[in-house]
């Protein structure tokens, strides 16, 4: 068999192995996924690994040290450096892919399959990962193990260095600087420039006259120390030409440091926004069972006020920069994206959205925000604001559970508000939790005291709670209204079944108590059937 | 055909105006309509209304005419225009002092305006709506039995009831009424005179010695608040004779 034939073979082997795949993506995840569960582990592992090898190789520069401990480092943890080096260059790219790639082109263009040009592709992309700076770093990180060349030891260093992989903090650092890489290289070049002028000219005039400065390096050390506004003073010029040279790079050396500064605080202010987003899309990751807010309008200023007193999670997302960042200074979790457009989504995972609700003020933005939402998740519970009239059968259309329009509410809240003031403004402040008074709904749970239990031996007076009703579930989900009946307050003998809800007011710590009798009675009771 | 009830006067038939009327013909009201927008006039004379006014806000004159000719007691602010809105309110309640003004506003820094500038109630529509909003994701049953009551079932109404003097409930202390079983309603709270002229909800526990002149809030059917009232009158007027 050719060598060509074994390696499509191979490569078609390993593409259809779900097996080798799955344990390619695991290997991917620990190594490369800042949002995988275990990676974190990993991590710290690793970074123990990292701080007891360093502390046994520093310890045994003066003292030697137990055999184990010497094992420990030599095999284990080398070892397991080697292993995590092999790793990373396999999970690296998919070589199979090349293999593939190539072999389809041949039979398309109807050409043979060139072996040659596979492998070398393959070759390079594993000399790209082997060349880049944290490869070489973990390269060398394994070097200090052969101590019998006392030269390596150096290379401890670069098993400190190696902390830079398990750190994302540092990671974004290096990010942000290698984002500058043209301005800092004009500058090391700027640098390497007025060194040499000035060491050289330095050298030219004082070499007889200073008896500090004997030679070319002298002259050099003294420049850059001088330029970098150090200036230890331990050279100093002593003729009045090198004085001069001293003031102009005394000058120069003011500016390029400011430079300097300049390049790097320009490159964090520039990254910075793209680090916290990415902070801020980590911790989304970590919520369970949270809102998606679109559009920081007042209406949502509101509900996110309202949400965050009663301890629930939310995300907004807003088009405008101005408006996330009032929301995060406010300490909301909040991302600035175009909520009609795909990406806004696709790093969220929608199983965890509990809701999304829709604010925009326009009920074009509105519509396309539920189609976009629909297009990532079918039934996620969907809300959204509408302001004509003319939008309703639209939203309903694009996939919005619920509409919502401040207009109607106010228009149903204002007729009832004229003939009953009082009442409706009881029921305000039932709404907004004002006062701490609150309609609740506690549900018949299986064994509590609740079950089968006729209203009227309920005393909810005892509990300081009224019963405005119950809603009895015939059967089926929670968001349709149809399979649901409401009993505006039962008679006496109304018999509670399992799973009917009870819509009870009251003060906040009396719903809170009967809510927890209900809870542990029913508790107790599956206890004491096992 | 039920009786017509009072006359409303509606300021603006914008987004807001147009179905608080609405709103206010389907609970029978006579509702006037002043607005100084041609379009929105014209909207509101397409939607059926027949008492239809072009005012000038800035003309306080006119304003004064219209609210003399025909006397009205309860006026609505209802212009999308928040700004709008509280300089009505303060004209009005600088040229008559005792006319009852309901506003509409979007946030609570309107809502503060508004109420120094004399409005009798002020609804925060955003608030209203973010509330709403909250109670559909959090306690879905509870909206719907709160959108039952309010607006579902007719037969089912919220009401304010005075208790008259020497009725029955008056002396009387609240937890020997037994409202739900003589009755069969629902009374949430109360404003107590004694107590200052706050609304309290019942369930604070706090024991309220029923008087005459309290206000009890109930829910309950109509034609069950309907015998408590009538029951309330009758033992207040046996007594007199």
């Amino acid at each position: 068999m050719k060598l060509s034939t074994i390696l499509v073979n191979f490569a078609f082997h390993l593409e259809g192995s779900q097996k080798y795949k799955k344990i390619k993506l695991f290997f991917k995840n620990l190594l490369e996924n800042d949002d995988y569960k275990y990676k974190k582990y990993f991590d710290y592992f690793m970074i123990f690994l990292i701080l007891s090898s360093v502390a046994i190789i520093i310890e045994e520069v003066k003292t030697p040290i137990n055999k184990w401990l010497y094992y420990y480092d030599v095999y284990f943890v080398t070892g397991v450096f080697l292993i995590e080096y092999l790793l990373r260059m396999w999970v690296y790219n998919d070589s199979r892919k090349i293999i593939i790639d190539e072999f389809e082109n041949s039979i398309f263009l109807e050409k043979e399959f060139n072996t040659k040009k596979v492998l070398k592709e393959i070759i390079k992309k594993k000399i790209e990962y082997v060349t880049s700076p944290l490869a070489i770093i973990d390269l060398l990180a394994i070097l200090p193990s052969y101590r019998e060349l006392r030269i390596l030891r150096v290379f401890v260093l670069f098993r400190v260095f190696k902390l830079l992989r398990y750190s994302q903090n540092i990671t974004h650092f290096l990010q942000v600087l290698a984002s500058k890489k043209l301005e800092l290289f004009t500058l090391l070049l700027l640098v390497t420039f007025v060194v040499l002028i000035s060491g050289i000219s330095i050298y030219v005039f004082e070499e007889q006259q200073n008896p500090n400065i004997s030679t070319l390096f002298d002259a050099f050390y003294w420049s850059l120390v001088t330029i970098s506004t150090v200036g230890y003073g331990d050279i100093t010029p002593e003729t009045k030409e090198g004085r001069a040279i001293t003031l102009i790079i005394i000058l120069t050396g003011i500016g390029l440091i400011s430079f300097a500064t300049s390049i790097i605080v320009s490159a964090f202010n520039e990254k910075m926004d793209e680090v916290k987003e990415n902070r801020i899309l980590h911790n989304i990751n970590k919520l369970n069972n949270f809102y998606i807010i679109c559009g920081y309008t007042h209406m949502a200023e509101l509900l996110a006020n309202r949400l965050k007193r009663e301890k629930k999670n939310f995300v907004i997302l807003d088009l405008k920069k101005e408006k996330t960042e009032r929301a995060l200074s406010k300490g909301y979790l909040a991302i600035t994206a175009d909520a009609t457009k795909k990406e806004a989504f696709k790093k969220i995972d929608f199983k965890r959205v509990k809701a999304v609700v829709t604010l925009t003020e326009k009920d074009m933005h509105n519509i396309f925000i539920c189609l976009n939402v629909r297009s990532f998740s079918r039934d996620v519970f969907l809300i959204s604001r509408t302001i004509d009239k003319n939008s309703y059968k639209k939203l309903k259309l694009a996939g919005a559970d619920y509409l919502i329009s401040p207009y109607e509410t106010a228009g149903i809240f204002g007729a009832k508000i004229i003939e009953q003031p009082i009442a409706i403004e009881a029921i305000n402040d039932i709404l907004t939790a004002k006062k701490n008074a609150l309609c609740d709904q506690v549900e018949v749970l299986k064994g509590s005291f609740l079950e089968n239990r006729r209203v009227g031996e309920i005393d909810l007076g005892k509990y300081k709670l009224i019963l405005l009703g119950v809603i009895r579930v015939k059967e089926g989900d929670f968001s349709t209204d149809l399979k649901r009946e409401f009993f505006f307050n039962p008679p006496e003998d109304f018999k509670l079944k399992i799973n009917d809800i009870l819509i009870i007011m009251g003060y906040n710590i009396s719903i809170n108590n009967f809510k927890t009798l209900v809870t542990e009675s029913s508790i107790k009771h599956a206890r004491k059937k096992r | 055909m039920l009786e017509k009830k009072d006359k409303v006067l509606l300021f603006g038939y914008g987004k807001y105006g147009e179905q608080i009327a609405k709103q206010l013909l389907y609970n029978n009201y006579e509702v006037y309509i002043a607005e100084y927008d041609k379009k929105n006039l014209k909207r509101a004379s397409i939607d059926g209304f027949e008492h239809i006014m072009v005012v000038d806000i800035e003309n306080d004159d006119e304003l004064t005419d219209i609210l003399l000719d025909n006397g009205f007691r309860k006026i609505f602010c209802a212009f999308d225009n928040e700004e709008e809105n509280i300089y009505l309110t303060i004209t009005f309640k600088a040229i008559f002092k005792k006319i009852d003004i309901i506003a509409i506003c979007e946030s609570k820094e309107t809502e503060r305006k508004l109420k120094l500038a004399g409005a009798n109630k002020v609804i925060d529509t955003m608030e209203a709506a973010a509330n709403r909003i909250f109670f559909i994701l959090e306690k879905q049953a509870v909206t719907e039995a709160i959108d039952h009551i309010l607006f579902k079932d007719s037969s089912l109404a919220f009401k304010e009831i005075e208790i008259p003097q020497n009725s029955f409930l008056d002396g009387i202390n609240i937890k020997d009424a037994k409202f739900k079983n003589r009755f069969d309603i629902i009374v949430i709270g109360i404003v107590d005179k004694e107590l200052g002229n706050k609304f309290t909800f019942i369930t604070k526990g706090v024991s309220h010695k029923l008087d005459a002149g309290d206000i009890l809030v109930v829910i309950g059917k109509k034609e069950s608040i309907d015998r408590f009232e009538k029951e309330l009158k009758n033992s207040s007027k046996n007594y007199t004779h």
